[in-house]
């Protein structure tokens, strides 16, 4: 007990001191706005600790490793094909290639768990998540440090392409569902979650694979800015948490037809659980498409210009202020919101993906 | 309500309409895209510029009224609820609620349960009724109602907001005919004053094309095809404009050095802009939004490709055009575009990596007949498939990918090479020399087959050197079975090829002084050669241009907004993060406790407006403590 407050107060400590440290050490690198936004996570990370212990570990471990991977590097961007633990580990791309295959696993184990309803296979899948989601963080970071070792002027926060933001959507998945499945202390709903986490990962390989997305390239102008710091994460924390909630109502309609009834949680738990995440996701998604328009007016010369992806992002709010609307206004329950939470994932992955896909714009940063 | 939020959908339809539909595009593609009838009937419903259509700004219009009448309904009712405190509940109403309790008590300590309720961030009232009992009325949560204000106050100020910054005034300015969009490209003395937009111009968003060293006080407003002039109330002066790269050749910045001066007051500011720095001077902001070529100079060689004189000069600049008399035949050349960086993927190693391959520039290039090809043309030769080559694409039309010829580069990196390869197949005296030479390997006694073999050799010769492979293609008797036509063709490739490496034997044992020819084997290069020669018959142009020398002249695309709306939007986005804010994460809860005069027990009863999961654990939770402080 004593321990844990120690280390509470040393996890408070080094999120004031980091930042206060880089912002000595490389003041020169930043303007005012990025220091506010390092200071601002580290209070922000402070916030979110003291309401869940867990992530306070998180942090630490992601940071340990991460400065160890940074350490091993040697300021040498070849060792990480030659050094034996930066090759295997601790390399962004190994890192993430290692979420990559702990995602799957732990779905794996999640849906053991939901058949054998044994606490051990529960526990695991939960654990393998942590890893997997340690790794991936882990994963982004080095690779923001890579993209420096490349050159000064290349190096940027790896939030600025398709394959970057994807691990961010799992990451960020990843972390909400933990976060629910703690405080609801029921682990079922992995075996959803990790779903779309997985097809997700699906993606990352398919992208690394057949089309060496995972290179790093330097930003365009349009994106040098300190608002891709903000706008990005809020919007992904949007994502996830439509995601999750739509994985939710999957669960949802499946116990309203009597399938695994049993062995999920009951539907009251489900619908107000998809409440949250779309509540939670919607906040998100509003505050991130708001940054986004006055960045917009910053590079683009005006706040709206019915680009294909800002017009996107009004119909995804659209559809989930309807949802919120009917549900808080008129009282609405039932499978009917849960189809249309479902119906919200696949308009949200057109926001997301299609757009980049099928619809050109000034938004064209991640195509295939 | 529900007006409003058809509305809304309509919205969401119509902007998907415009995300599907590429909007302001240039009329013909659409014409090409849809036929003429679809496309005047898309043109109609305003479908090419669907958020500023006039039935879009219509839908805006009802929803901010709508919405107007459902806050000005709804806001006192809230407001007045907020002060309310239902003092004169029932006990059969309260009794009646889902959270209900009754239990009794040994002393009723108000001063205990009150301070519990505050604890619990609770506002209260209490009453001593005139039947003796009391009741306590509290309740928390109000703003969730407000939130209900706010968001919809929100999406008022932010619909208004964007109106302001829409073009509804220019609309009606051109439906009364005040304002005429001009379509012809007139000089700026000419422009009507129907056709130019005071300074006084509510709001606009402008393009301004800036020469380097170029000053202007105007911007270019577009309106659907065509255009008005917007006087400014400055100057913008364009000292320079860069394109700064990553090492990598990819683009890292655009940067324009703006003077701007202000009319009235000749106050002076420059400044640096680029693309997420812009400037903001009297209420206008000026971004940099794109860049073109301003005219650069370039001096060329033209290379005859099928004949084998030596190169001629032309001077040229970007968005001029030459004329040139070429085999008795005339071409027009334009000359569109000039680029310094061409980043393209070019193979290192195993991989393709984006690489800079220098200069290139575009031209379109008309027959007498008026028939045109488009031509894109590399300064420097590049690395393909381990060769050096001379690129130069070539279309026939925008929609088609460009066709490239490949010419090899000499040993020195240059084209000369293959303009002398290409001399040498057409002096009939180098041509018969080597002819002989591959005709004595096969027949080293000579005699009358190999004669017959040396007329044979040059007939193919001669094909190649004036049609390329199809011209010989074609003299194969076609009557003969495929297989033996390929086994033809193939020995002609073959004969061509060695006639080809005998050239340059020769002319290199005749000139040693010249070192284009100076290869390990010129295997490699002969080969190239010959189909690079090839190609050069479907080029559509008898003309290489290689580029020598430029100057580099740009231009820098300014946008200019005025934009009075934003403040109100941006105020709208924060109303409606807080009321976002209120309404999800505050929750509405009333609770009375009520004693009767002569009875002992106490009831307790709570409600909400949304019920939710909490709510329920919540109201257990506070009932039980109720029930332990009055026990």
């Amino acid at each position: 007990m004593v321990f844990k407050q120690l280390f509470n107060y040393l996890f408070i400590f080094l999120m004031l001191m980091l930042p206060t440290v880089s912002l000595f050490k490389f003041h020169q690198y930043m303007d005012i706005y990025e220091m506010f936004i390092l200071i601002g996570t580290g209070i922000t990370f402070i916030v979110i600790g003291k309401n869940w212990q867990n992530f306070r570990y998180l942090v630490l471990i992601v940071l340990i490793l991460s400065f160890f991977s940074i350490f091993l590097y040697e300021g040498n961007l070849f060792s990480g094909e030659k050094q034996f633990v930066l090759k295997y580990f601790l390399s962004s791309q190994s890192a993430i290639m290692w979420m990559c295959s702990l995602y799957p696993l732990s779905l794996l184990i999640y849906w053991l768990y939901l058949f054998k309803r044994h606490s051990f296979f529960g526990n695991f899948a939960s654990q393998l998540t942590w890893i997997a989601t340690a790794m991936g963080f882990i994963g982004l970071l080095v690779r923001w440090f890579e993209s420096y070792l490349i050159s000064i002027d290349v190096g940027h926060i790896p939030i600025s392409n398709l394959y970057e933001v994807f691990v961010l959507f799992c990451l960020v998945t990843a972390l909400l569902h933990l976060y629910y499945e703690e405080k609801m202390n029921r682990k079922e709903l992995g075996a959803f979650v990790l779903i779309v986490i997985s097809v997700a990962v699906g993606f990352i390989l398919w992208y690394t694979f057949s089309k060496g997305a995972d290179a790093i390239q330097p930003l365009v102008p349009a994106l040098q800015s300190y608002w891709m710091k903000i706008h990005v994460p809020a919007n992904f924390v949007g994502y996830g948490a439509f995601a999750i909630a739509a994985m939710i109502s999957v669960a949802y309609l499946l116990v309203n037809k009597g399938i695994l009834k049993s062995r999920l949680p009951s539907l009251i738990i489900l619908d107000d659980l998809t409440y949250k995440a779309i509540a939670i996701g919607f906040i998100f998604f509003t505050i991130a498409t708001i940054l986004g328009a006055v960045w917009a007016a910053e590079a683009w010369g005006g706040y709206w210009s019915w680009d294909p992806k800002e017009t996107w992002a009004l119909i995804v709010w659209l559809n989930y202020a309807g949802w919120l609307h009917l549900r808080l206004v008129k009282g609405l329950r039932g499978p009917m919101l849960a189809w249309w939470s479902v119906t919200g994932l696949l308009i949200t992955t057109f926001a997301f993906l299609g757009v980049n896909l099928f619809l050109s714009g000034l938004h064209s940063y991640g195509e295939l | 309500m529900r007006f409003a939020i058809t509305m809304l959908c309509f919205i969401g339809i119509a902007s998907v309409i415009g995300t599907i539909l590429k909007q302001n595009e240039l009329y013909e593609n659409y014409i090409i895209k849809f036929g003429q009838f679809w496309f005047e009937f898309f043109e109609v419903m305003g479908l090419y510029n669907v958020y500023q259509a006039f039935w879009f700004l219509v839908i805006l219009i009802f929803l901010i009224i709508s919405t107007s009448f459902c806050v000005s309904r709804n806001s006192p009712k809230i407001l007045k609820e907020y002060k309310k405190f239902q003092l004169n509940a029932r006990e059969k109403s309260l009794s009646s609620f889902k959270h209900s309790y009754e239990f009794p008590v040994k002393k009723f300590d108000f001063v205990k349960l009150e301070k519990l309720l505050l604890d619990n961030k609770f506002r209260l009232k209490r009453q001593i009724k005139k039947d003796g009992s009391l009741i306590l009325s509290a309740k928390k949560g109000d703003f969730q109602k407000l939130g209900y204000i706010f968001t919809h106050l929100a999406i008022i100020i932010i619909s208004i907001g964007g109106l302001m910054d829409g073009n509804l005034v220019l609309k009606m300015q051109e439906l009364t005919g005040t304002k005429q969009i001009i379509y012809e490209d007139l000089a700026l003395n000419d422009i009507p004053e129907t056709g130019k937009l005071k300074t006084s111009n509510f709001s606009y968003r402008a393009q301004m094309l800036l020469r380097e060293g170029e000053k202007q006080s105007v911007a270019v407003l577009k309106v659907k095809e065509g255009y008005l002039i917007q006087d400014l109330p400055f100057s913008v002066g364009l000292s320079d404009f860069r394109i700064k790269h990553y090492s990598t050749g990819q683009p890292k910045s655009f940067e324009s050095d703006l003077i701007v001066e202000d009319k009235a007051s000749g106050q002076l500011v420059k400044k640096t802009i680029n693309v997420n720095n812009p400037l903001t001077f009297n209420g206008i902001t000026i971004y940099q939004s794109s860049f073109e070529d301003g005219g650069s100079e370039l001096a060329l060689d033209i290379w005859n490709l099928h004949s084998p004189e030596k190169a001629s000069k032309m001077e040229s600049v970007i968005f001029k055009k030459n004329e040139l008399v070429f085999n008795e035949k005339k071409y027009f050349f334009e000359f569109n575009d000039f680029r310094k960086f061409n980043i393209l993927d070019i193979e290192s190693g195993n991989k393709k990596t984006p690489t800079n391959v220098g200069p290139s520039f575009i031209y379109k290039v008309r027959n007498e007949s008026g028939q045109a090809h488009e031509y894109q043309t590399y300064q420097f030769p590049m690395r393909i498939d381990k060769s050096l080559y001379f690129v130069s694409g070539m279309r026939k039309t925008p929609q088609e990918e460009y066709q490239y010829l490949k010419l090899p580069a000499d040993a020195n990196g240059e084209i000369e090479g293959f303009m002398i390869f290409r001399t040498l197949l057409h002096s009939p005296q180098t041509l018969n020399d080597a002819i002989e030479k591959v005709v004595a390997q096969s027949f080293p006694e000579g005699g009358e087959k190999s004669q017959i073999y040396f007329e044979g050799v040059k007939r193919v010769m001669s094909e190649f050197v004036h049609g390329g492979y199809s011209q010989i293609a074609s003299s194969i008797d076609p009557s003969i079975s495929l297989e033996d036509q390929k086994r033809i063709a193939n020995s002609y490739i073959k004969i061509i090829f060695l006639v080809g490496q005998e050239l340059i034997d020769i002319y290199q044992s005749n000139n040693a002084e010249i070192d284009n020819f100076l290869f390990e084997s010129n295997y490699k290069f002969v080969q190239e050669a010959l189909t690079g020669f090839n190609d050069s018959f479907f080029y559509g142009l008898p003309i290489f241009l290689e580029l020598k020398e430029y100057v580099h002249i740009q231009s820098s695309g300014l946008q200019l907004t005025k934009s009075p709306g934003q403040f109100w939007v941006y105020l709208g986005c924060i109303l409606l993060v807080l009321g976002i804010f209120c309404m999800i994460y505050i929750q509405e809860v009333r609770l009375w406790v009520l004693k009767k005069k002569d009875k002992k027990n106490v009831l307790v009863a709570l409600t909400t407006n949304r019920h939710r999961y909490e709510f329920d654990q919540f109201a257990v939770r506070i009932s039980q403590q109720i029930r332990k402080i009055l026990n």
